[in-house]
């Protein structure tokens, strides 16, 4: 064994990172709520959706196959983050998880990050995933440069949400409040984008709800699938989910507390 | 106070806290304590709920910035340098967990490189094994019994041979059998030079452990001496003498300098 703090030095940051980042992944690969909210659930949306809209080609209108993989992968996201991440770090800080992690020498911001990068690299992962069974669904072929467009919204809706689930966690300490919270968040971020978009409220709902979490991140992936046909809608939407990330974080940063006490 | 809280010579002393204040809103939970810890040595920390204890050290871990005093680890100062200061310390809290989905082969992997150790599977399976928890490897931590929960807080602790232990009432809950076997590693901890602080409520422990022990009450502490040492220096005290049955012990004499009052 290498006694690299024996006489008390402190510890390289890449060994910290690499050990915490080992040590995240794992978890999340062996928690089956976590891989089932990331994976299971657009899936199922997708098969659900297809039931009942069947093939209609890349139109990107409401029920299209565009908009329909877009809005799978972002409940993808929000389920990881809003109802997986949160209750993760709600469970980890009653148990005192953190504040065993916090008397190590590794800095608090690499204990967060690590758990962030990974949630952000299974969001990829459920990316990819739903873009194929999306397009074996739909019969629909997407190409490296769709993949890549899609891989970017995704980092992007996935920071906003995970953004969101830290700000929650950060404004409250109790974790079946957080877990209420999350719950109540999904539902109605949920009907918000999907109601909305739909124009069944009104083309003033629709509007609203281009600007909800949910609404923003779809109109992106929508967007991007079709890059001739980008609107303002869509240009409000990065706005949109660049503006949630940034509260969510400062909220979520500023107001979190390493112990549930 | 006792006259024996300070130690002559910066570098015999493993830990310094002066004039130490910690505020939780208006309620001040430590109130101005002042102690030196020896390099080898065993100090208890003892005082009812709510004393302190458990506060102090927080401040020595750097889990809370005091409001007021200075806290020192092997010269480094606590406030200015954290994470350097963290890297001489091991600490076993007294509530914390491992992430659930770990098992104890990850959990030793995940902390020697939060240590920066770097170990190989061979390296953690000797050191599981060299706390009889060789069978356990492949299991998770919530899995464990309570004497082997703490044996691996302990062997987490200590896997960067810290030059100080902190241990936060370490025999809370344990069986007989487990709470001897936890003071035999303590002993080899201390044949080994290493110097440990631990807060416990059992004065059995602190008289078979600690070298010295400090009695904290309101966030204020009341003495510092070695347990013989505080037992003859109270012996003939009103407050001990009214709580002894029969010779004075270390607990009448704690019950009588903090009161027989319960606390929660």
């Amino acid at each position: 064994m290498t006694d690299a703090t024996s006489t008390g030095a402190r510890p390289a940051i890449g060994l910290i990172r690499s050990s915490l980042l080992r040590a995240d992944a794992t978890v999340l690969l062996r928690s089956g709520r976590t891989l089932l909210l990331n994976i299971a659930v657009p899936i199922l949306y997708l098969v659900i959706t297809n039931l009942h809209l069947g093939h209609k080609g890349r139109g990107f209108t409401y029920g299209s196959t565009g908009f329909t993989i877009g809005l799978a992968l972002t409940v993808g996201l929000m389920s990881s983050s809003l109802m997986g991440y949160a209750t993760t770090i709600t469970h980890d800080r009653d148990a005192g998880v953190f504040q065993r992690l916090r008397v190590t020498p590794a800095p608090t911001w690499a204990i967060m990050a690590s758990r962030l990068l990974v949630q952000i690299a299974a969001d990829l992962i459920m990316t990819v995933v739903v873009v194929i069974v999306g397009g074996i669904i739909h019969r629909t072929t997407f190409g490296a440069g769709d993949y890549l467009l899609l891989v970017c919204v995704s980092i992007a809706g996935g920071a906003m949400f995970l953004a969101i689930a830290q700000a929650v966690v950060g404004l409250v300490r109790s974790a079946a409040v957080v877990d209420a919270i999350g719950r109540m968040f999904y539902i109605v971020f949920l009907l918000t984008g999907l109601l909305g978009s739909s124009g069944i409220l009104g083309s003033t709902a629709q509007e609203v709800a281009g600007w909800s979490p949910v609404g923003a991140v779809t109109n992106l992936y929508s967007g991007v699938l079709d890059l001739a046909q980008w609107s303002w809608t869509d240009s409000y939407g990065l706005i949109a989910v660049i503006g949630y990330t940034v509260i969510g974080a400062v909220v979520g940063i500023r107001w979190f507390r390493w112990d549930s006490r | 106070m006792s006259s024996t809280t300070g130690i002559d010579g910066a570098a015999a002393r493993v830990l310094e806290v002066d004039g130490l204040i910690v505020r939780y809103g208006t309620r001040t939970a430590v109130d101005g304590v002042t102690f030196q810890v020896r390099r080898g040595e065993v100090f208890g920390l003892l005082g009812p709920n709510g004393a302190g204890k458990t506060s102090t050290l927080s401040a020595v871990e750097g889990l809370l910035k005091p409001q007021g005093g200075r806290v020192v680890v092997d010269g480094i100062d606590v406030e200015r340098n954290p994470t350097a200061a963290r890297a001489r310390l091991g600490v076993q809290l007294q509530a914390s967990s491992f992430q659930s989905e770990l098992t104890i082969e990850e959990i030793v992997r995940l902390y020697a490189g939060l240590y920066g150790q770097r170990v190989t599977k061979q390296d953690i399976a000797d050191r599981i094994r060299d706390v009889g928890l060789g069978d356990e490897l492949g299991k998770r931590f919530k899995s464990l019994s309570g004497g082997q929960q703490q044996r691996l807080s302990l062997l987490i602790a200590v896997i960067h041979q810290p030059v100080l232990l902190l241990l936060d009432e370490p025999t809370s809950g344990l069986d007989p059998q487990s709470r001897r076997q936890l003071w035999d590693r303590i002993e080899t901890l201390r044949a080994d030079g290493g110097s440990i602080v631990l807060t416990t409520h059992s004065m059995e422990e602190a008289q078979a452990v600690c070298d010295r022990v400090a009695i904290i009450d309101h966030g204020a502490l009341l003495v510092v001496d070695t347990p013989a040492g505080l037992i003859a220096r109270h012996r003939d005290d009103p407050r001990v003498l009214t709580v002894a049955r029969g010779a004075v012990t270390l607990e009448d004499v704690f019950i009588g300098l903090t009161g027989s009052d319960i606390r929660d």
